[in-house]
């Protein structure tokens, strides 16, 4: 046995430590697994997953997400969490959680939902498509038995939240698509005892699955990560065009959505494919969508590229911007004047943030103190 | 310092010098023999019983003469491994105790290493976890006994590695520990990717094979068998074809095996799996299937293997030498 642990493990095993010491004392011996107990190995609960077909031939088709996996007996889908057992489809990370965090939401981004507010973050390992630039990679592309989890129920996830006056849940890190089971039951749990629940996605989901979940949740942030279908198929192992679909059934169900663009020099950070961009989510989502313009750090199989320049980034603010779109931010340039908040009516700063801390927040009723325009979001 | 040799003395050096080269060349790239597939006949026992231990070595034996064009198996052992290497030997346990290769026939391959010198420590039986490997059978064995036996559990590389499309974490048995592997498959049809014999196998070498089933598991399979960690040192591989599976695989399903009754090898990694093909597509035909091509999951892996010069994969191409 190695003496020394992997970064990855180290990693997952400081989150299960920050979970256990979240934990209230009444959690405890319950049913096996124990609620709070480390799960390795081969070792995990299954539970019938919700969202899947049978086929004859002991053979599923997942009606997760858009790959819509089909599944022989014995195998697993793509995402590498749901597995077929003689028939029928198993998710193996409900209940499971890989990281668990208090993160400001900022760092989400939400930017107009309870600023400031603290969010129970979590997440499960696996992930239904592939990126070359993920940043969480070391969970989002490994099985439920390479990582180290923790036995966290929704109820629990939820006592959590509350006992430590924490009032929102966000299901965030690798994809809750693939935990969509752990996501819908934390949200109802949360439901019952006043938290709230957010959602960070790259939105590759199938449009039932999002309906049946959508109205349990406070908002939903996405991952546009470009705006095109090349992009995707080299880059993301994944389609565009299902992403758009989704963030249109966002938008129609009234969850508050904002966008998150991640720029990659060379990739999709052209003013041409910003303006696209902008021009589409103008044309079908609106102008009050916020669109957050993030910068991007080499990782994972992307390594061979630079951080985005701040000028580039800076560009695309500005093509947005002009597009009509009303809040548009930059990400990961802590201080930057694009971190803020700002009223389209009259121009007056509303909420002040450099990184995730929020230094001053104007905001009246959700509106601007001084031309009293309204500024959508979920504020209380 | 000796200043004179007799005649017998300067015939033995001048031989030695003249066979040093190839000796060494033989010990840095053992023997390929590309699209030739050793066939040693090896019916499965009456009423589900174990082989007989004596009857799997000699099986065995004779495919990998066969494979080789060495007329005994051990011979052929001593071309591929050297008594220094580390040999891991990849099995498919994902199958169960009835579709896993058989302990019989990989205990006679280590006994075949262990007599060209091969310590029995440092042959490690493997697949990708050790709760797989107890449930098809095998004895876990981290010290003594004529071989290791363990599961590569969680014990992969830090990093991502990538070979053409793949970009996966490799075990660490795979990455440092071994210097010679050999993948000990069976044949079976697989649902996605057509075939799963010596190369699907080798998908239990990456943290992430559920990344890479598209497109019948093309070109993945080729890319994770032309990863230098793997080319380089993949020497042999077995299939144990005493059962066979042509339809509903990989798991196990009682009602599409049939006796196959046969034990291939092949120091081509891609005709063994062309071979495989080809079993499999005769059995599906005697059936009244499609073959696997019309029933959409050809093994395409096997022609973009071939593209990247790892071995023959034109089931029409390969040189089936019975023994």
């Amino acid at each position: 046995m190695s003496g020394t642990l992997s970064r990855r493990a180290l990693v997952t095993a400081a989150c299960a430590g920050a979970a256990a010491a979240l934990l209230p004392k009444t959690a405890g011996a319950t049913s096996p697994p124990r609620v709070g107990e480390v799960v390795t190995g081969d070792d995990l609960p299954a539970r019938e997953a919700s969202w899947y077909k049978k086929l004859p031939e002991s053979r599923v088709e997942c009606q997760l997400c858009p790959r819509g996996c089909q599944v022989a007996d014995a195998e697993r889908g793509g995402c590498g969490v749901r597995e077929n057992r003689g028939g029928t489809y198993y998710t193996l990370v409900h209940s499971l959680a890989c990281s668990v965090h208090l993160d400001p939401i900022e760092k989400k981004p939400f930017f107009h939902v309870l600023p400031g507010a603290q969010a129970l973050s979590f997440a499960t390992a696996g992930c239904n498509v592939e990126c070359k630039f993920c940043q969480n990679w070391e969970i989002s592309q490994f099985r439920p038995e390479q990582v180290r989890s923790q036995y966290l129920p929704p109820e629990t996830l939820a006592e959590i939240a509350r006992s430590n006056g924490v009032r929102l849940l966000s299901a965030t890190y690798s994809e809750p698509v693939v935990f969509w089971e752990y996501v819908r039951d934390a949200a109802i749990a949360g439901r019952r005892v006043g938290v709230r629940s957010t959602v960070v996605s790259n939105g590759y989901a199938q449009e039932q699955a999002l309906k049946d979940v959508l109205p349990l949740l406070a908002a939903m942030k996405v991952d546009l990560k470009a705006f095109t279908e090349r992009f995707y198929r080299e880059l993301v192992r994944g389609e565009l065009k299902p992403v758009l679909k989704a963030l249109e059934i966002i938008k129609a169900s009234g969850t508050w959505l904002e966008i998150v663009v991640l720029l990659i020099p060379g990739q999709n950070d052209s003013e041409q494919e910003v303006r696209d961009l902008a021009r589409w989510v103008k044309a079908n989502l609106g102008t009050e969508v916020p669109v957050h313009l993030t910068r991007f750090h080499p990782t994972y199989r992307l390594t061979n590229l630079p951080p985005t320049p701040i000028p580039t980034l800076e560009r695309a603010w500005q093509v947005a911007k002009a597009e009509g779109l009303a809040f548009v931010y930059l990400g990961n340039v802590p201080g930057h004047p694009g971190e803020n908040t700002t009223c389209p009516g009259c121009g007056t700063q509303l909420i002040h943030r450099v990184g995730f801390q929020v230094l001053d927040n104007v905001l009246s009723r959700g509106a601007c103190p001084q031309c009293k325009r309204a500024i959508p979001g979920v504020w209380s | 310092m000796k200043q004179g040799y007799t005649r017998r003395e300067l015939v033995q050096l001048v031989g030695f010098g003249a066979l040093a080269p190839f000796a060494a060349k033989a010990h840095a790239e053992p023997a390929r023999h590309p699209g030739r597939v050793g066939v040693a006949k090896l019916p499965p026992p009456a009423n589900g019983r174990p082989l007989e231990p004596a009857a799997a070595r000699a099986a065995l034996e004779a495919a990998l003469g066969a494979a080789t064009g060495l007329g005994f198996g051990r011979d052929a052992i001593a071309a591929l491994f050297r008594a220094g290497d580390t040999v891991g030997i990849k099995v498919n346990s994902l199958g169960g105790r009835n579709l896993t290769p058989r302990t019989e026939l990989v205990d006679a391959l280590a006994a075949l290493l262990r007599e060209i010198g091969v310590p029995a420590q440092r042959i490690i039986v493997f697949d990708r976890s050790t709760r797989e490997l107890q449930r098809a059978g095998y004895a876990i064995r981290r010290d003594g006994g004529g071989y290791l036996c363990y599961g590569i559990d969680n014990d992969y590389e830090s990093e991502p590695s990538t070979s053409g499309e793949i970009g996966s974490c490799f075990a660490r048995l795979v990455s440092t520990t071994c210097t010679a592997l050999v993948s000990f498959g069976v044949v079976k049809d697989h649902d996605l990717s057509g075939v799963s014999a010596g190369l699907k196998n080798l998908y239990g070498l990456i943290h992430n094979p559920n990344k890479y089933h598209d497109h019948n598991c093309d070109p993945y399979v080729a890319d994770v068998l032309n990863h230098p960690w793997v080319r380089d040192k993949l020497r042999l591989v077995v299939l144990d074809g005493v059962t066979a599976q042509c339809h509903g695989g990989p798991a196990w399903r009682p009602d599409t095996v049939w006796p196959l009754g046969a034990v291939a090898t092949s120091t081509d990694p891609v005709a063994a799996d062309a071979w495989a093909w080809r079993v499999i597509d005769e059995e599906r035909k005697r059936r009244g299937l499609p073959t696997l091509a019309d029933a959409k999951r050809p093994p395409r892996f096997l022609a973009t293997a071939a593209a990247y010069g790892l071995g023959v994969g034109d089931p029409s191409a390969i040189r089936e030498v019975l023994a």
